[in-house]
């Protein structure tokens, strides 16, 4: 099954998964009527199973579902996708888990129950906005060749032309033509602006 | 093994506490000590006549029970009176008997009737001091007061070795030997006096006072028959060996008054010492030589010391038998607890899951009927509203009832009285009194376990509580939070109770909320103010907030 990115022009998507099918139910209507494209599951290995045909800006969990631990699930999803933003919500609140999710899984939040909507619609809404960005920086970075790609990372390292021209064995006119490139296929117009995508 | 009677416990002399600032306004008596000092001149007087039927050449008497009305008015007000009594006694002593002034120094004369009150201040403050200390097996209640009552006469005698010493000819005595008769009978004197007057004395004073519960049980008829064989079968014993022209002997009696104190306690060990001094006493007044009398006494002050020893032993080893029944049953509710914490840990997360989807479904259903305007509408409004209202106490329930461990994080004073206030206003509700919660400044943050120190304050206010909730019309319990000098104090305010009650609580839970505090790095203080309001404050260093 190809891997299918959600559409960048679309309004944010969104897997919820809880093992109270009720509550992820609820809690995917709730996102639809804010204006997230949201789905509900209660089976974490049917989310990582369907994952790869719809995937998602961003994806809500349970941190205890059956024997399925919520971290174990961020860690296959994000094997799966590196770009999708991960929420994690709990009725067994704890300092260390809180920690562990933002630090060790990459959690946009973590959120105890009975879910805060205020909160919960503002994560996702700064996590679909990182997960868009995340895709489109992938993305323009993916045109590069090998080559154009080494002088990207000497230039985001502040590297002038002569200097790179050294390092990488090349000429200087050579260098020119990579970093044209570079330009063009990242839509840049600046060395601060590759710095930034380089982020 | 019960004693017949329970005479309360004295575990330690009043107000030691006195003694840590050393004012020396505290030695002035205050207002209420008047009374008792004018009722302590009265009686020093009269047993101070009483006491020369026994007297002798070269000491004042052998049979001294002045010496006991002096510690239990120590013990009772505090060594601080120590001063006073001694301007008492001197006073008395200079009106009743002038001649004590003639023949020496008045300035000796006076140390001597001074000297022994000094003696007896001395003792009963370092016997409380000890006792604050605890740690030692002998310092259990009442072990501290039946080292005083022996202590102190002794403390008084040692106090006049030197002028006996010395200056010999000022008590009137002169040589070895009758410097040593007349230091015994001091002792003698002084001994009787204090393990005969004193401990009823107390008993009276805090049974008239309510500062103990008076329990007068009849006493199991087995136990009385016990103690009047033992005790007839001693007294006869030591008549035989009298008979036998063996002299008077007290081991008999001793055993049997040491017997009755280690299986009865302080009160039956008293009234069985009282037989025997009824016994011994008007035989020995009025007309009998010296050197007799003081060999009765001595025999006399001897079984005293032991039977009262022994009572005094036993009431303490039953009071930490009760103090471990007591700890046995705290166990088993902390058992309880524990329980009952992860029980309503569950229910907490068994509710919270449901209540996420219902809070979810009525807030859009309240949004879905805002316009109507009808019932629907109000209905789903309310539903939501309560929803809302649940979703917020789950929060702090579960908050509270989690795993009390984890280091200490900055924790915004605001949202600790909240919890608190959760917790506590459904109990103050159920026991009638109002509990006003002041607003807090939410910058205000100290370092906590936040579980630990919500249940030092939930403490506090539950004590609080239960201490009006007696009272007719119970006045609120007021919880508040003021910082000064780099201190958040948190305050719980209640009046004093009209009349004190005795309670069901273990009376732990400040002993837990201090300990924590502590453990915090603050402190916990009650006080008491003029106007009968009751202050606990629970101070704790702020920290920096940016």
């Amino acid at each position: 099954m190809p891997f299918r990115s959600p559409d960048p022009a679309a309004p944010g998507t969104v897997h919820v998964l809880d093992d109270d099918a009720d509550l992820g139910a609820a809690v995917a209507r709730m996102l639809t009527r804010q204006g997230f494209v949201a789905t509900a599951f209660d089976d974490p290995a049917a989310l990582l199973a369907a994952y790869p045909g719809r995937a998602a800006h961003a994806v809500v969990t349970d941190v205890m579902m059956g024997e399925w631990n919520g971290f174990d699930f961020a860690e296959r999803l994000r094997s799966l996708d590196a770009h999708v933003a991960i929420l994690f919500m709990t009725a067994w609140p704890s300092t260390a888990h809180a920690v562990d999710s933002v630090r060790l899984h990459g959690g946009v939040d973590y959120l105890d129950k009975p879910i805060d909507e205020a909160r919960l619609c503002a994560s996702l809404r700064e996590g679909v906005a990182w997960s868009t960005a995340s895709r489109a920086t992938a993305r323009r970075l993916g045109d590069l060749s090998p080559r154009e790609r080494q002088v990207f990372d000497l230039m985001v390292q502040g590297h002038g032309n002569k200097a790179m021209a050294g390092l990488l064995g090349l000429s200087p006119k050579t260098i020119e033509d990579h970093r044209a490139a570079v330009f063009q296929k990242t839509q840049t117009q600046s060395v601060a602006q590759l710095i930034a995508l380089s982020r | 093994m019960t004693a017949p009677f329970s005479p309360p416990l004295i575990p330690r002399p009043a107000a030691p506490e006195a003694f840590d600032r050393l004012d020396p306004r505290v030695f002035w008596p205050r207002r209420q000590d008047w009374l008792a000092l004018a009722c302590y001149a009265v009686g020093f007087a009269v047993m101070h006549r009483l006491a020369a039927y026994w007297g002798g050449s070269g000491f004042y008497s052998l049979w001294f029970p002045a010496a006991g009305l002096r510690l239990a008015l120590l013990w009772r007000l505090g060594a601080r009176l120590t001063p006073a009594i001694a301007l008492v006694e001197i006073a008395v002593d200079v009106t009743l008997t002038p001649a004590v002034l003639a023949g020496v120094p008045w300035t000796v004369a006076i140390w001597g009737i001074a000297r022994p009150v000094l003696a007896y201040g001395v003792t009963v403050a370092a016997i409380g001091w000890l006792a604050e200390r605890r740690g030692a097996a002998l310092l259990t209640a009442p072990m501290p007061l039946g080292l005083a009552l022996v202590l102190a006469p002794l403390t008084a005698v040692l106090s006049a070795v030197p002028q006996a010493l010395t200056s010999p000819e000022l008590t009137g005595v002169s040589g070895p030997r009758e410097v040593i008769v007349s230091l015994a009978a001091f002792a003698v004197g002084d001994l009787l006096g204090t393990l005969f007057i004193a401990p009823p004395l107390l008993w009276i004073a805090d049974a008239v006072s309510g500062r103990a519960r008076w329990r007068w049980p009849l006493p199991s008829l087995l136990a009385a028959v016990e103690t009047a064989g033992i005790l007839g079968l001693g007294i006869g014993l030591a008549r035989l060996l009298d008979q036998a022209e063996l002299g008077m002997q007290p081991a008999p009696v001793l055993v049997a008054v040491a017997w009755i104190g280690l299986r009865f306690g302080r009160a039956a060990a008293w009234g069985a010492l009282l037989v025997v001094v009824l016994r011994v006493l008007p035989d020995t007044a009025g007309a009998m030589d010296t050197p007799e009398r003081l060999q009765r006494h001595l025999a006399l002050a001897t079984i005293v010391v032991a039977g009262y020893l022994a009572g005094s032993f036993a009431d303490a080893q039953a009071a930490a038998r009760a103090m471990l029944e007591r700890r046995d049953r705290l166990l088993f509710q902390a058992e309880r607890l524990k329980t009952l914490r992860a029980m309503s840990v569950a229910v907490i997360h068994e509710v919270s899951q449901p209540l996420s989807t219902l809070a979810i479904e009525a807030r859009h259903l309240h949004r879905l009927t805002a316009g109507r305007g009808d019932e629907i509408a109000d209905g789903a409004a309310l539903i939501d509203r309560k929803a809302e209202h649940l979703a917020t106490l789950i929060r702090r329930l579960r908050r509270f009832g989690g795993h009390a461990e984890g280091a200490p994080q900055p924790l915004a004073l605001t949202a600790l009285v909240d919890m608190v206030a959760t917790l506590a206003q459904a109990e103050a509700r159920e026991a009638g009194v109002a509990l006003v919660i002041a607003p807090v400044d939410p910058a205000w943050q100290v370092m906590a376990q936040e579980v630990e120190l919500a249940q030092a304050v939930m403490n506090l206010v539950r004590n609080a509580v239960q201490a009006t909730q007696g009272d007719a019309a119970p006045d609120p319990v007021t919880l508040g939070v003021t910082a000064d000098q780099g201190h958040a104090v948190i305050h719980v305010v209640n009046r004093a109770p009209a009349r004190p009650v005795a309670r069901d609580g273990m009376g732990i839970g400040t002993h837990v909320a201090r300990a924590i505090v502590e453990a915090h790095g603050g402190t916990l203080t009650r006080t008491r103010g003029p106007d009968d309001m009751v202050h606990a404050a629970l101070s704790l260093p702020l920290i920096e907030t940016r």
